[in-house]
């Protein structure tokens, strides 16, 4: 029985991670478009005609995913990159060229098990809370997840054999490394503020008020840095097209750069998980009152909750294709002389409000 | 569960080897980093979660720094076989014979800790907290000077390099 859940669990959590990873794509593709006043993907499926009788009803549907671009850049694109070449450049070890998109994804996901995904039901007498590894060190697995992402980009760019590729690595994970530290001591002050580890204990304190209400600070902090450790918006260095060609995946084809990009759409999704657990209250809304332990309520949470993600995940990529791309200099400013300070005097600050017994949580 | 450990503990062992035995120095830090990790599966496996996801953020992400040094500091070449002196080799294998003997002990207990549930560590993160902040403070406050002192010492020598060099 049990065994049965974490499957269906597993496979949820899944779908949840590939469903985000393809509307970011999409918005990506044709919210990128809009915002720089193109028409963007709109081609494929289109024009589709057929006489076969099944697909006679659906045409109209297929055509106006068509013209969203849906089909383009799911479907196509995936088809596409699976049957490129995949392309080896010489001189690299074969074994670290394929491992760089592996370890660029893997980590991402598996840091998605401590997720919880909608608030605890009763199923056949059962109680249910939808979370794949209720972990006794909570966040603090996803803080070690996030030290291995570096690994992803590092061993690909040095895979590469290629003076772009090398860069970008090396600009990537000293990217990531650096806004680790604030990450870190922000992640640290959530922790003082809530008192537990356990993201889905950390929901359940913000039934009546949202978490940024009382810790804006931190919000910010981590929202930049979430944006800086997906390398995206005006973090992108290390794919800055205009300096290194494409950055650390410069000598990657096919499906295994589809990895790269498939992990960061994750990524995004993942950061916009935590900021909406941390802070804006995950499945509650203000003046709903769900009740506890029915399974439609954990439906309505549930969705709830990924409304919310989604919010983040498109503002994310609105950031992204608004705001001009740092100069290096400038992101390691950031990072050193003003978020770190900045994360060290919040966690002083709350740790104080907290021994002084003033804020109650 | 015993299978799981006898898995792990042959990564973590071959890993090790690998740290020494290969000839590539990239190769050679991302093994360290696949011992390290397995290391932490083995606290994991001990119920030892906050042990384990620190030992993955402070050591396993630090070695992060290390391949950056190697790509950036060293030339990327494999390592060429070099001859050592046979005296080197023989204090060499004394010391690590005396060193298994100093470990052989705390290996067989740790052996036991796997099958014999009876024993087991408390790993949550309260109890880990709790360890720490009364049984092991003094060690704990000693090990956070000791680190202030290095990046102070850092910060220093830093700046002084910076005064003295280009202008």
């Amino acid at each position: 029985m049990e065994i049965l859940v974490y499957a269906v669990m597993l496979f949820v959590l899944f779908n949840v991670i590939m469903g985000i990873a393809s509307i970011n794509t999409w918005v990506e593709r044709k919210g990128s478009a809009l915002i720089q006043d193109r028409i963007g993907a709109n081609r494929a499926g289109r024009y589709l005609d057929s006489d076969l009788l099944v697909l006679k009803p659906v045409l109209p549907v297929i055509r106006f995913l068509g013209i969203l671009g849906v089909i383009n850049t799911l479907l196509c694109d995936a088809v596409k990159a699976l049957f490129k070449e995949d392309f080896v450049p010489q001189g690299v070890s074969k074994f670290l060229h394929a491992l760089g998109p592996f370890m660029a994804v893997f980590p991402v996901f598996l840091a998605f098990a401590i997720i919880p995904l909608a608030p605890e039901f009763v199923l056949f007498g059962e109680v249910i809370r939808p979370q794949l590894a209720p972990l006794n060190a909570g966040v603090l697995f996803f803080l070690a997840m996030g030290s291995m992402a570096v690994y992803g980009v590092a061993i690909a760019g040095w895979a590469g054999n290629n003076k772009y590729s090398l860069l970008g690595g090396l600009r990537a994970a000293a990217q990531m490394i650096s806004y680790e530290l604030a990450m870190g001591l922000a992640f640290v002050a959530v922790i003082v503020c809530y008192g537990t580890l356990d993201l889905y204990e950390m929901v359940n304190r913000q039934e009546g008020v949202w978490g940024v209400v009382y810790q804006p600070i931190t919000f910010i902090i981590l929202f930049i840095v979430g944006m800086a450790e997906t390398k995206r918006g005006p973090f992108d260095l290390p794919e800055a097209e205009s300096e290194l060609t494409a950055g650390y995946f410069t000598e990657y084809s096919g499906m295994k750069f589809l990895l790269f990009w498939l992990g960061e759409f994750a990524e995004i999704g993942l950061f916009s998980f935590l900021l909406v657990l941390l802070f804006f209250g995950g499945w509650h809304l203000p003046f709903v009152d769900l009740p506890e332990h029915a399974w439609w309520a954990a439906l309505i949470g549930h969705a709830i909750l990924m409304g919310k993600v989604l919010f983040f995940c498109v503002l994310q990529i609105v950031l992204r294709w608004t705001l001009p791309r740092f100069r290096f200099d400038q992101l390691m400013k950031l990072g050193w002389k003003y978020l770190l300070p900045l994360s060290m005097i919040n966690l002083l600050v709350y740790g104080a409000l907290k021994a002084g017994g003033w804020l109650t949580v | 569960m015993m299978i799981l450990f006898a898995l792990l503990g042959a990564l973590v062992i071959a890993s090790a080897i690998g740290v020494v035995a290969l000839r590539h120095p990239i190769h050679s830090a991302l093994c360290l980093v696949l011992n390290l990790v397995g290391v932490a599966a083995l606290y994991a496996m001990l119920d030892a979660h906050f042990l384990s996801a620190v030992q993955i953020i402070v050591y396993a992400g630090a070695i992060m720094v290390l391949v950056l040094f190697v790509i950036m500091l060293l030339n990327i070449k494999v390592e060429q076989p070099h001859r050592r002196g046979i005296i080197l080799t023989l204090l060499a294998t004394l010391a690590g014979v005396c060193f298994l003997g100093i470990l052989a002990p705390l290996f067989y207990r740790g052996l036991r800790g796997f099958t014999d549930h009876s024993s087991k560590i408390e790993g949550t993160v309260e109890a880990f907290g709790e360890l720490l902040f009364t049984r092991y403070l003094f060690p704990f406050e000693a090990a956070s000077v000791l680190i202030m002192v290095a990046i102070v010492g850092a910060v220093m020598i830093g700046k002084r390099h910076q005064q003295g060099g280009s202008k």
